[in-house]
């Protein structure tokens, strides 16, 4: 018996980008299949927005109105016709070079595949790795985690509570927590000195967004307000024994050491890149974001014919935005499998919003960089590669032996070999190896991303059955 | 290390080793355990260094659990079941409590 | 540009191990390599170190397997002596371990074909039937007929080996060059060669190795060297880290030093298309777990496929240029076994200037016989 399910388009993951894209495609008639590992949708930003609506409404207000708008997407998709899978991982996409594309995904345990005409890969962002002494000890956690378990269990903080780094993302969880009815100990902001250029950059966003930003300053100045606030943070460590107790760090020429209980860190976000690079689509290092994107052409056309990327996962542009993308990568690809010209897309859809939004980005991006010591660790013994716990000291050492980019550097120290798949140490090892021998990012490159891409199990791909096997039989 | 804003209006019962843990019917298993103060999901394959959830978002992999005798299952992707049984993954031979078990 | 005594094209297992050999003679020694994204087969590597069923056709090349697989312990000491690094070399034997009768009725019968061609040079093999199989590779699934068994046999760590290797190369003294992809060799009048790469580097060298992988072809051809060589696509699985159970390597799985298990072997004639394929990887799961049932319980790490460098016969094909006696050419997909006698045998070939008559027999001129 075949294990296979045909369709025409294949939605990878269900935050505002997926859910738009696939509704989108469902309401033209095109057969659209959302895929999701999480066991309901709203991706990240709208992590279980339903649940938290019908039995926690009072989290509502504490998880505020941008929160609460991300049921409208919700809705749409239940509305619209689209299959939904949630519970499903994406393991696999066929290479370019097979006749068929297929996705292969794990659900209920078990592998199959699934024949599609086009994917659409709209697997959002994950935070930027923060590695630093001591940041694999329980306790240490990214604010992500923290904002999830708020949003998706009403879990709140324990104890004494440091929040460390910079971003948006940082400062909403604090006015979110504040409002939950606890306070972190202290905020350690990474950032350096502002520049003119940073200055200068908020003035310019305020004026072409002037309400995203006033919310965003909101925030931060409300939580500034109530907690302590140390100032251009470095030699961030963290001590204890089996478990966080304590954390140090330099601030303003002063040394600070701290009893904590949870350190929360967050230093921006980045594309999730994986399944893109898995299905050999070319990426290119974007400078003034800091991460690896694809190449796009049109809205959403990777290199590769008949896979799309939307959202974040194609650059961040965050949740507004991936609603519009959404709107415009379903109707480029619609176009594609009816064999039209996509004409005039991109997001001229909507050309003021996504100026509008894309700079605001650039604001953002300008308001927030990565923090130096994040991105190239100062210290030896940093662990890099937290699966494998390979430290910057060894990645060094064999980009002096003559590694000039990271599958060298894997196959040497098994850095990236972990089950994150350099998720977590991907774009350090990068830096670092391009830091010793002066070389771009591009130049360096990234991890080669083989399948699979997420859990299966050797019974499981054991167990699989394929069109291929019927025909034999 | 967290604690539950609300009381459990659902509550079912899960187990983490010997644990016998009161969780949301709605719960990730990371999220049950994280509320029930469990510290150590697991330790690494490398050196037995203790981990618990990083991410919270099917990235870092630092919360990979067995459940009901299922191996490789990313604990904040999953959810809590009446009855679960919930151990640290086996795969690199560090047991329960930390010393590298039998087979 | 950069002068060298001898340079070495390819920073792969040939390559490296040759440049490590020649290293230790006190020369200028020139590793020049391509860099992180070219085909690098040697990152695909299964790691055993085998002699078992070699040399159908050729008992020479047997006995070039055994005779590496000997020198494999002083060459594995002396690396890890010298350079820190662990190449985790084991030699408990290994088993060809047979999924059905059919395939265990043509095994035992290959052996003994080897056997009788090679007369008293033989290497010892065993016929293990299933029941006593349970003891050595516990686990050994129930559809099992039986394996054999070759005590020459083992497996290593071939990452760790070609870290080794240029670790080793550089503390002689010698010196790698990455992103160096070679696009030009020219013959100098009097003697040696200059050798241009992309990007412009040039070196000037008096001998000349190419170890090149699928490259050796192109680069040969200039010289006058035809080297016969096309690539085979090998893909494998390898698992999560586990507990020790299996000491003995297996042609079907072998489990390293770090717990992982490795689980292969797959041959597909896909050109140079070095991507994994679901049918392939899930077939190599259904033959290893039917070998090894207790391996379905495990997470796949990672799987890989690469390139092997594949000869019209299987054996390497070893030349010298004739019109640039200093010019050698070495292919072969057995980069893991044969690396002892390459980094010793075959490195003192070149420092010698010629190639042993005795190891004519890869000469390619072979594959010129009329049928």
């Amino acid at each position: 018996m075949t294990q296979d399910t045909c369709t025409d388009v294949v939605v990878v993951g269900a935050g505002p980008a997926g859910m738009t894209t696939a509704s989108c495609l469902a309401e033209s008639g095109v057969r659209a299949l959302l895929l999701d590992e999480h066991t309901a949708p709203g991706g990240q930003v709208y992590r279980s927005v339903e649940k938290v609506t019908d039995k926690r409404p009072a989290d509502l207000n504490v998880l505020g109105s941008h929160y609460r708008s991300g049921s409208k997407a919700v809705e749409r998709l239940h509305s619209s016709g689209a299959q939904y899978w949630p519970g499903t991982s994406v393991w696999e996409i066929s290479a370019a070079e097979e006749p068929a594309l297929a996705v292969g995904v794990v659900r209920d345990g078990r592998a199959r595949m699934i024949q599609a005409g086009h994917i659409v890969l709209a697997t959002g962002a994950m935070e930027r790795p923060t590695p630093f002494p001591g940041w694999t000890l329980p306790g240490v956690m990214t604010v992500g985690a923290a904002q999830t378990l708020l949003k998706s269990s009403g879990l709140v903080p324990e104890g004494r509570i440091a929040v460390a780094g910079s971003g948006p993302l940082l400062y909403l969880y604090i006015s979110q927590l504040i409002k939950a009815g606890k306070k972190p100990q202290v905020i350690l902001d990474t950032r350096p000195r502002a520049s003119l250029q940073t200055k200068l950059s908020v003035l310019a966003a305020l004026t072409v967004d002037p309400a995203s930003m006033f919310r965003g300053l909101g925030w931060m100045r409300e939580v500034r307000r109530e907690i302590r606030v140390r100032e251009r943070v470095h030699r961030l460590r963290a001590g204890g024994v089996e478990k966080l107790s304590s954390i140090s760090y330099e601030s303003c020429d002063r040394q600070f050491t701290d009893e904590v209980d949870l350190l929360l860190v967050h230093d921006g976000v980045i594309p999730n890149t994986w399944l893109a690079m898995s299905a050999g689509c070319r990426h290119h290092w974007n400078v003034q974001q800091r991460c690896w994107v694809p190449d796009i052409t049109g809205a959403g056309q990777t290199s590769r014919q008949s896979v799309s990327v939307v959202g974040d996962a194609a650059g961040i542009i965050g949740a507004d935005a991936s609603v519009l993308h959404g709107e415009a990568v379903a109707c480029e690809v619609a176009a594609c499998l009816e064999g039209k010209q996509p004409g005039v897309v991109g997001n001229a859809a909507h050309p003021l919003l996504a100026w509008q939004h894309r700079t605001l980005r650039r604001c953002l991006d300008q308001f927030y960089p990565p923090a130096q010591e994040f991105e190239l660790p100062p210290d030896d013994e940093t662990v890099v590669c937290r699966c494998e716990e390979v430290t910057a000291g060894e990645i060094r050492r064999v980009a002096a032996l003559g590694c000039v980019g990271p599958n060298q550097g894997k196959a040497f120290t098994r850095c990236g070999m972990g089950p994150c798949m350099g998720r977590k140490c991907g774009v350090t090892v990068s830096r670092l190896i391009a830091e010793h021998h002066g070389l771009s990012m591009h130049e360096v490159g990234h991890y080669r991303i083989r399948p699979p891409v997420k859990p299966i199990n050797v019974g499981q791909l054991a167990d699989l059955e394929t069109d291929a096997d019927a025909h034999t039989d | 290390m967290y604690r539950r804003r609300d009381p459990i209006s659902d509550s079912i019962i899960i187990w983490f080793c010997d644990r016998r843990i009161e969780a949301a019917a709605d719960d990730s298993v990371a999220a049950a355990l994280l509320a029930a103060s469990i510290s150590c999901f697991g330790r690494t394959a490398v050196s037995g260094a203790p981990r618990a959830p990083f991410c919270m978002i099917g990235n870092c992999f630092d919360c990979l659990v067995e459940i009901d005798g299922e191996t490789n299952l990313q604990a904040c992707l999953v959810t809590v079941r009446e009855g679960m049984r919930i151990r640290p993954h086996p795969g690199n031979g560090f047991g329960d409590d930390g010393e590298k078990g039998e087979a | 540009m950069n002068h060298l005594d001898i340079a070495v094209i390819g920073g792969g297992l040939l390559g490296s191990a040759f440049a490590y050999g020649l290293s230790t003679d006190g020369g200028r020694v020139g590793l020049i390599d391509e860099g992180d994204h070219a085909i690098r087969t040697a990152r695909g590597n299964f790691g055993l170190v085998w002699v078992q069923g070699k040399g159908l056709g050729m008992p020479d090349y047997a006995r070039w397997s055994l005779r590496s697989a000997y020198a494999w312990t002083p060459f594995s000491e002396e690396l890890q002596a010298q350079t820190g690094t662990l190449v985790e070399y084991h030699r408990p034997g290994g088993f060809y371990v047979s999924i059905d009768d059919t395939e265990f009725a043509d095994n035992v019968a290959r052996l003994k074909q080897l056997r009788d061609e090679a007369g008293d040079e033989g290497y010892d093999y065993e016929v293990v039937e299933r029941a006593a199989l349970c003891e050595q590779l516990p686990g050994i699934g129930p559809d099992v007929p039986g394996a054999t068994y070759c005590p020459h046999d083992g497996h290593a760590n071939p990452l760790k080996l070609l870290r080794a290797l240029q670790e080793a190369f550089r503390l002689n003294g010698g010196t790698y060059t990455p992103s160096s992809r070679v696009t030009t060799i020219r013959p100098v009048n009097g003697g040696g060669f200059e050798i241009l790469c992309e990007g412009g580097r040039e070196f000037g060298c008096e001998k000349l190795v190419i170890a090149a992988g699928h490259g050796s072809a192109e680069l040969g051809k200039s010289l006058g060297m035809e080297i016969p060589i096309f690539p085979v696509q090998g893909q494998v699985v390898v698992t999560e880290r586990a507990q020790m159970t299996m000491t003995y390597p297996t042609n079907y799985v072998r489990q390293t030093d770090d717990g992982n298990y490795l689980l292969g072997p797959s041959a597909r004639d896909v050109g140079f298309n070095d991507e994994t394929e679901t049918t392939t990887l899930r077939d190599i799961t259904r033959r290893c777990t039917t070998a090894f049932p207790h391996l379905r319980r495990l997470r796949i790490q990672r799987t890989w496929a690469a390139l092997r460098i594949m000869t019209p016969d299987g054996f390497p094909v070893y030349l010298q240029s004739e019109a640039y006696p200093e010019a050698f050419s070495f292919s072969c997909h057995s980069g893991v076994t044969l690396a002892a006698v390459h980094a010793t045998d075959v490195s003192r070939w070149v420092l010698d200037g010629h190639i042993p008559s005795q190891y004519r027999c890869f000469h390619p001129e072979r594959f010129d016989v009329p049928a």
